[in-house]
């Protein structure tokens, strides 16, 4: 491993997750159009130790999500590297992938998309288990227990998924994810779309996790405010790009890139004009 | 307040069921009151399940199939729209009231320019020609915001980024200068720049033209400086009405003082880092239950013996703050 890069968070111990030169490009057209290559992600370089969340922020089509799908590699990156624990998941081959995916697992912004509808609860939590091949004699006690843990009534494990209201489907998804036990979580606009007192619980939710389990967050996210609160790290994007990477306070007090005083600017003022038109409720 | 202006749109005691074939029948709507004036913007305040979508719709009389309007009525300049034929209906949406809607990228026609879908309103309720139906669309796509008139006429909503084509949507539910514009979380998909920019075209529209807004949103920050009116929802009932300042600076009802506790500490704050968020303990009830009493008693922090007896009854506290909750009276 080569030396950390200017860019590293320089937080904490050693980085579990360790990104350098991510590039992405997808192609667009073809056949009778003419071929456009698109650069959704430009030579992204970030590092985030153990059980510390980086949060990557800015506008759509920004590259956030990109990112996101190239570290747990439902993407291949055009080049770069992605080291997990040092060793570089970036270009492995599908078969050599499997020990890394049970400890890098992705929470989608949509819960209910990302499992088979005519699953029950018990059968969703159980899927990754079965396709690992781990021989849990005892998966119907794991189940209970990853339900127990992120707020769920075991009772209803038998209940078909359809049932379950947005924020227990998010719940849902991360039993799910943690039934691997894996050591880093990448929540992909998980709290978005959500009620903002159910975004409230989730959030919550997510640093008790993070607390006992000393789990590692890659968050993408548009919400500063809950960035503020869960992120030791931000990254911030703009047209593919990391442009500026800080622990969260100097970020948030004092902006450099023009995009990140965009993001801050916004987020500051939609709060302060709450805070005035609620006076002192709080 | 705007009590001397015009009221535009009324809506009586309005209360909807959805009877899937497969499930128990749903109350979504239940006695639904709410007046709105003419260039008034209303903001409807609640949760998801709270019934705020549904009532979106039948305003519009576009319920779902296996909805059914029990009682109620809905006057717009004095008819009630639950009377009119659908060819009347017609005529009414688009024109007098338009919706925008949440997702543009499904309610826009993929293989329909941004323009010609902008001229397909100005077709079917105006007496122009094709040369002033497309001076029209190039004026509307300005009054939303863009520069290159002619490029995003020709554009397809693929084409589009996702600000651009909730501009599009935008510019065919004003095309026809309508009374009443719903905006059904129409920002809630964009961020938060964008989300800004969309506000600033509503209040915009409704500057220029007088034109009345019923905004629907979960998230009270999002009525901040635009709303003049606040309903909040909460599981098919709205349970409490005010000036927006009101509601703000003090709610009377203990879900609405949970929500905008909620909403102040989910906007951005320094040095917050690993601090826990207030939440409203609890879900959402299940809605295909019906309950006698108020349908916030389990979850509020303040409950009484009675509320788990009957629905409270609207209090007056004071002057046009009606609130439904027993802290106020028995």
């Amino acid at each position: 491993m080569s030396p950390a890069s200017d860019l590293s968070s320089g937080l904490g111990p050693s980085p579990i997750l360790c990104v350098k030169g991510l590039s992405k490009q997808y192609v667009r057209g073809g056949l009778w159009r003419k071929r456009v290559h698109i650069e959704a992600v430009r030579s992204v370089h970030f590092e985030i130790s153990r059980g510390q969340t980086l949060a990557l922020v800015g506008d759509s089509g920004s590259g956030k999500s990109t990112v996101a799908r190239c570290v747990t590699r439902l993407e291949t990156p055009d080049s770069g590297q992605v080291l997990i624990q040092g060793t570089d998941i970036a270009q492995l081959p599908a078969c050599d992938l499997a020990p890394f995916r049970s400890s890098i697992q992705m929470v989608f912004q949509d819960a209910i998309t990302s499992m088979n509808p005519r699953f029950s609860a018990l059968e969703v939590i159980e899927e990754p288990l079965l396709i690992h091949g781990r021989d849990v004699k005892n998966r119907r006690d794991l189940t209970r227990r990853l339900m127990e843990e992120v707020g769920l009534s075991p009772d209803w494990m038998h209940r078909s998924i359809l049932h379950f209201s947005g924020g227990q489907q998010q719940r849902l998804a991360l039993a799910r994810a943690l039934a691997l036990r894996p050591k880093i979580l990448v929540l992909d606009e998980t709290l978005s779309g959500l009620d903002l007192s159910t975004q409230a619980q989730i959030a919550n939710l997510l640093l008790d996790l993070q607390a006992k389990h000393s789990l590692t967050y890659l968050l993408i996210s548009h919400d500063m405010g809950l960035v503020a609160r869960l992120a030791d790290v931000i990254g911030v994007m703009s047209g593919g790009m990391v442009v500026e990477v800080g622990p969260t306070d100097g970020v948030l007090s004092s902006p450099s890139h023009e995009a990140s005083k965009k993001l801050v600017a916004s987020a500051k003022a939609s709060a302060s004009n709450l805070a005035a038109m609620t006076g002192g409720v709080a | 307040m705007n009590c001397a202006t015009e009221r535009l749109a009324e809506v009586r005691d309005l209360t909807v069921t959805y009877s899937p074939e497969d499930g128990e029948p749903v109350r979504a709507l239940d006695a639904v009151n709410i007046d709105i004036h003419s260039g008034e913007v209303v903001g409807i305040l609640g949760e998801s399940g709270s019934g705020k979508s549904t009532l979106a719709s039948a305003m519009l009389r576009l319920l779902a199939p296996h909805a059914r309007c029990e009682r109620g009525t809905i006057l717009f300049r004095g008819r009630d729209l639950m009377n009119l034929s659908e060819a009347e209906l017609r005529a009414v949406r688009g024109r007098d009231i338009s919706l925008i809607p949440q997702d543009p990228a499904l309610a826009l026609n993929p293989v329909m320019t941004a323009g010609s879908q902008i001229d397909e309103v100005l077709r079917a309720h105006l007496p122009l020609n094709a040369h002033g139906r497309r001076t029209r669309v190039l004026e509307l796509l300005r009054e939303v915001g863009f520069d290159r008139l002619q490029e995003i006429y020709s554009a397809y909503p693929h084409q589009l980024s996702g600000g651009q084509r909730q501009r599009i949507a935008i510019a065919q539910a004003v095309a026809c200068r309508p009374s009443l514009l719903i905006a059904d979380e129409a920002t809630s998909k964009l961020d938060i720049t964008l989300q800004e920019e969309i506000i600033a075209l509503l209040v915009q529209t409704r500057r220029q033209h007088g034109t009345a807004i019923l905004v629907i949103s979960h998230d009270p920050a999002l009525f901040v400086g635009f709303a003049d009116r606040i309903a909040v929802m909460y599981a098919g009932r709205i349970v409490e009405v005010g000036s927006s300042a009101e509601i703000f600076a003090r709610p009377l009802h203990p879900y609405t003082q949970a929500l905008v506790r909620v909403a102040i500490s989910s906007g951005l704050a320094r040095s917050s880092l690993r601090v826990r968020l207030p939440t409203i303990d609890g879900e959402a009830p299940d809605p295909t239950r019906t309950t006698v009493g108020c349908r916030f008693e389990p979850r509020c922090p303040e409950r009484k013996e009675i509320c788990s007896r009957r629905y409270p009854q609207e209090f007056m506290p004071e002057p046009a703050r009606p609130v439904n909750c027993f802290k106020y009276g028995e």
